[in-house]
């Protein structure tokens, strides 16, 4: 709760802020609040919402809140070059960022489904927005369009099976929901549309097969700083809205959805893959990655108290966003793979960042996404052996896909031209490398 | 503790420097690991473990007498491999020096750590490396080729996941004593396929018969310090894996059902191996699968799981990175100087290089196993197991002394004595000469007394049947 004040109210002054057209100075009070937001959850230890009228269900620990912070510094600092370019509106997309992040975190712990709606929209609205900041581009415009539209049927399907729930249950807070549905009601016809209709909806917001055709299209559509965001804050908080509202407010219907998911997982994991290996577009190859991504972390719904999904999304986004740097980079105008060749000869820094990072999404020990993989499969296989065996198979096409643009990143240049790194942009890159270095230690 | 940083301190030592220092720096860096080593094992008794605590929470390390056998073989390849190359252009790299660097700490920690899960991590650690420097350095025109090499080994790789993960699973241990107190043979079937998972990885390393084609593009495509690397030390650390970690922790049921699959796939390869190579034209393909053939007899004989073949099958892994350096180096020397390893261009060396071809046919007859090299002490009792076993088994491995002799004598006798073709041809430089003697010198040391060796790894072998 501290953390949300702190960020709303950085928020707000952002905007205040703005208005006198400081771009650094706005960067600087929104990274601040962001640190501020993140040792407040550090001393607040485990949260507990007071909106909710009972003491916290589900205890999860400050770390999700201080992950989100910290992702979303990096994605600011990653993504500064882009916000002051347009130096009138610096301040707002700052602030913008600051208010969806709220609804982020609202979003990883709610205890109440009303509460859970808000944060889910808080969170996406804002990111609605600053998908088409490219107001001058037609695909940017599109992809904000689309992503709206797409949204907010995932929202209503949302809406939807929170009623058909209210219908069965006669409440809204998740204790009473997983009480009610624990002495039987699970199995009554409403109870189960209601959670097919949920995971319908989370399927969607995380992007995984089925419900994925808006990632692509939206991803490619947005700029790389705001791609920087949504890519992991959305599946940090998404992942984290589907451990705790879906798995534990279903858990008594374990063996009714869980065969359902694994289908979803190698679906999307194969899917994703096998669709990334023939893209031109990075951020099109981004998009398929993150969909095989978002199918990997659904393992951690077979078994929700011993996986360590914090591990893995952590190694995610310290993966992507340095991708995304690099690409801002490559493609300061474009968005072709081809203008990769060669780019990790720019830069000793963007060098070492793009081979570990690449090798981290990979899950190449010892990076830090092998780490998460691996944690994530070990609490799996007990449960879903054989979705565990496809997965690892579909991993292997993964490596592939990384590789193909590890070796065209690496190609020699003929003419090796030097580029020169922002600072902001040092310090992501720099930081997101030690990060997926240092996971032997943190694990 | 130091025995296993000092490679990844001097990797970024390495990548700091200025590239002018960078060929001195690696010679330097690599003698200090192998004198570092060699000094750690003189106050190191054949009996005792050392148990290194470097803080991790997964990863431990312990060191025993098999574990310094190859920590030494790695430094002393490694030291070897930048002599052999000390003229050649890759040493000059740093990104060669800094990933070479790498790739030695990472096989030092697959040969001392005591977790399954360390295992797991230094043993794809190593893959890194050497894709960079196969990519960086290589001659590969399309990324096929190698795309095929690495996908063999993640699907090897992954296939070892699943196992360790099931064996996590499963034991609920993860250090090398819990799992070999842990009693597999309970769980039957599992214990076979987990037994399969490492295998699979472990096949595609040796390589073995069906999952080899990888090997000889791989060599051919190499620049010849990774073709060293890869064979002469990447590729023991399968076998080291089977004799450390799979045979002992899967000693039972999964065991007996494997056995006789891998000695045939073993056999198969000793033979199909070698005939191959007699068809060969090329060098480097030769010699790879020449390897091949001598590896898939380490393997078979390994799968026996006789203590004496055991300690035989050290004596002839050590014997094979010797040969394998020589033979590499002088097909790198041919090709450095006459840019081409096709023997059918080549004839007449001997004439105008005496020197390089006296030192050649040194390494050719450790290769062909004579007596008094190590090669006879490992091939005669690897054989002698296997005939032991099974009479028909043993006599096709036996076969792999007849072809060995036709391959590598074609393979020397045509760009030496053949018809002249070569009339210009440098001689051998002082550190090529330097290398060749120290790995003569090795090969007849341990062909003379094999049983320093044989009695120093002696307890670490025996310990797990004890």
């Amino acid at each position: 709760m501290d953390s949300i004040v702190i960020l709303f109210i950085t928020g707000l002054l952002g905007l205040f802020v703005g208005m006198r057209r400081q771009a650094v100075l706005s960067l600087s009070i929104s990274i601040l609040g962001l640190i501020f937001a993140g040792v407040a959850a550090y001393f607040r230890g485990t949260y507990i919402s007071p909106l909710a009228s009972y003491s916290g269900y589900i205890p999860t620990p400050s770390h999700v809140i201080i992950l989100l912070c910290v992702v979303s510094i990096l994605a600011v600092l990653g993504g500064f070059q882009r916000y002051k370019q347009d130096e009138e509106h610096t301040g707002d997309y700052l602030s913008l960022l600051l208010f969806s992040l709220c609804g982020a975190i609202i979003l990883a712990q709610p205890n109440d489904m009303m509460l859970f709606f808000i944060g889910l929209e808080i969170l996406s609205i804002p990111i609605y927005v600053l998908v088409g900041i490219e107001k001058g581009s037609a695909t940017s415009a599109e992809a904000a369009v689309k992503y709206f539209f797409t949204g907010s049927f995932a929202s209503a399907i949302i809406l939807f099976g929170i009623a058909l729930l209210y219908g069965a249950t006669g409440s809204f807070q998740i204790i009473e929901i997983q009480s009610n549905l624990a002495i039987g009601i699970w199995q009554s016809p409403m109870a189960m549309l209601g959670s097919l209709f949920l995971l319908a909806g989370f399927v969607f917001k995380i992007g995984a097969v089925p419900f994925h055709f808006w990632g692509p299209d939206v991803y490619q559509g947005a700029s790389n700083a705001v791609l920087m965001y949504m890519s992991t804050i959305v599946k940090i908080a998404g992942i984290y809205a589907v451990l705790n509202v879906f798995g534990q407010i279903f858990r008594d219907s374990y063996f009714f959805w869980i065969d359902l998911i694994a289908l979803i997982i190698v679906l999307s994991m194969f899917y994703g893959y096998i669709t990334a290996w023939k893209q031109t577009s990075f951020k099109r190859l981004l998009a398929y990655s993150s969909i095989a991504n978002a199918g990997l972390m659904l393992f951690a719904l077979s078994d929700i108290l011993n996986s360590n999904i914090l591990l893995f999304v952590a190694a995610y986004s310290f993966a992507t966003i340095p991708l995304v740097v690099i690409n801002q980079l490559a493609n300061p105008t474009q968005d072709a793979i081809a203008n990769w060749e060669g780019i990790a000869w720019k830069n000793p820094l963007v060098g070492v960042a793009l081979v570990i990072a690449l090798f981290s999404l990979a899950g190449i020990p010892p990076l830090a996404g092998f780490f998460g993989k691996f944690s994530l499969l070990l609490a799996a296989v007990p449960h879903l052996p054989y979705a565990a065996i496809l997965a690892l198979v579909a991993s292997v096409v993964g490596v592939f896909v990384y590789l193909r643009l590890l070796i065209l990143a690496l190609k020699k240049p003929t003419v090796q031209t030097k580029q020169s790194l922002s600072i902001e942009q040092s310090t992501v890159l720099l930081l997101t490398t030690l990060g997926s270095l240092s996971a032997l230690y943190f694990i | 503790m130091a025995l296993i940083l000092l490679p990844l301190v001097f990797s970024l030592i390495a990548w700091l420097l200025p590239s002018a220092q960078t060929r001195l720096f690696g010679l330097i860096g690599t003698t200090i690991n192998l004198f570092a080593s060699l000094i750690s094992v003189y106050g190191f008794d054949a009996q005792d473990q050392l148990f290194i605590d470097l803080g991790l929470r997964y990863v431990h390390f312990s060191l025993d007498s098999l574990s310094y056998t190859m920590i030494i073989l790695t430094n002393a390849v490694f030291f070897m491999v930048y002599l052999s190359n000390f003229k050649q252009e890759i040493t000059a790299k740093k990104r060669f020096s800094a990933l070479a660097f790498l790739m030695q700490f990472g096989l030092i920690g697959v040969f001392s750590t005591n977790s399954i899960l360390g295992f797991y991590i230094f043993w794809e650690l190593t893959l890194l490396p050497i894709f960079l420097i196969l990519y960086w350095f290589g001659s590969f025109e399309k990324p096929k080729a190698l795309l095929q090499f690495f996908l063999y080994t993640l699907l090897g790789s992954l296939a070892m996941l699943l196992s360790v993960i099931g064996l996590l699973q499963l034991t609920n241990q993860q250090t090398y004593e819990a799992l070999l107190a842990a009693d597999l043979n309970a769980h039957g079937a599992t214990s076979i396929w987990l037994m399969g998972g490492f295998l699979l990885a472990f096949a595609v390393k040796i390589p073995l018969f069906p999952f080899h084609t990888w090997q000889a593009e791989t060599y051919t495509k190499a620049p010849t310090a990774g073709t060293m690397l890869l064979s002469a030390i990447m590729l023991k650390m399968a076998l080291f894996g089977l004799l450390k970690w799979v045979l002992p922790i899967f000693d039972g049921v999964a065991t007996e059902f494997w056995r006789w699959p891998i000695i045939t796939l073993g056999l198969i390869g000793v033979v199909y191996g070698a005939l191959i190579a007699i068809k060969q034209q090329d060098l480097k393909t030769i010699f790879a699968y020449a390897s091949l053939s001598h590896l898939g007899l380490i393997a078979a004989a390994l799968m026996l799981q006789n203590e004496i073949t055991n300690q035989i099958a050290i004596v002839q892994i050590v014997n094979h990175s010797i040969v394998s350096i020589g033979l590499f180096l002088a097909a790198g020397i041919i090709e450095s100087r006459l840019q081409t390893r096709d023997i059918t261009q080549l004839g007449g060396i001997a004439k105008v290089a005496p020197r390089f071809a006296f030192w050649f046919a040194a390494i050719t007859f450790v290769s062909l196993s004579v007596p008094f090299t190590a090669g006879f002490i490992g091939e005669f009792f690897l054989i002698k197991a296997i005939f032991n076993a099974h009479t028909l088994s043993g006599i096709i491995a036996a076969t792999t002394l007849i072809f060995g002799a036709v391959y590598m004598l074609r393979a020397y006798q045509i760009p030496m004595f053949g018809p002249t073709k070569n009339s210009v041809f440098e001689d051998l430089s002082w550190s090529e000469i330097l290398v060749f003697a120290l790995l003569i010198i090795a090969a007849i040391y341990l062909g003379l007394s094999p049983k320093c060796l044989t009695d120093f790894v002696a307890t670490s072998i025996n310990q797990p049947t004890l």
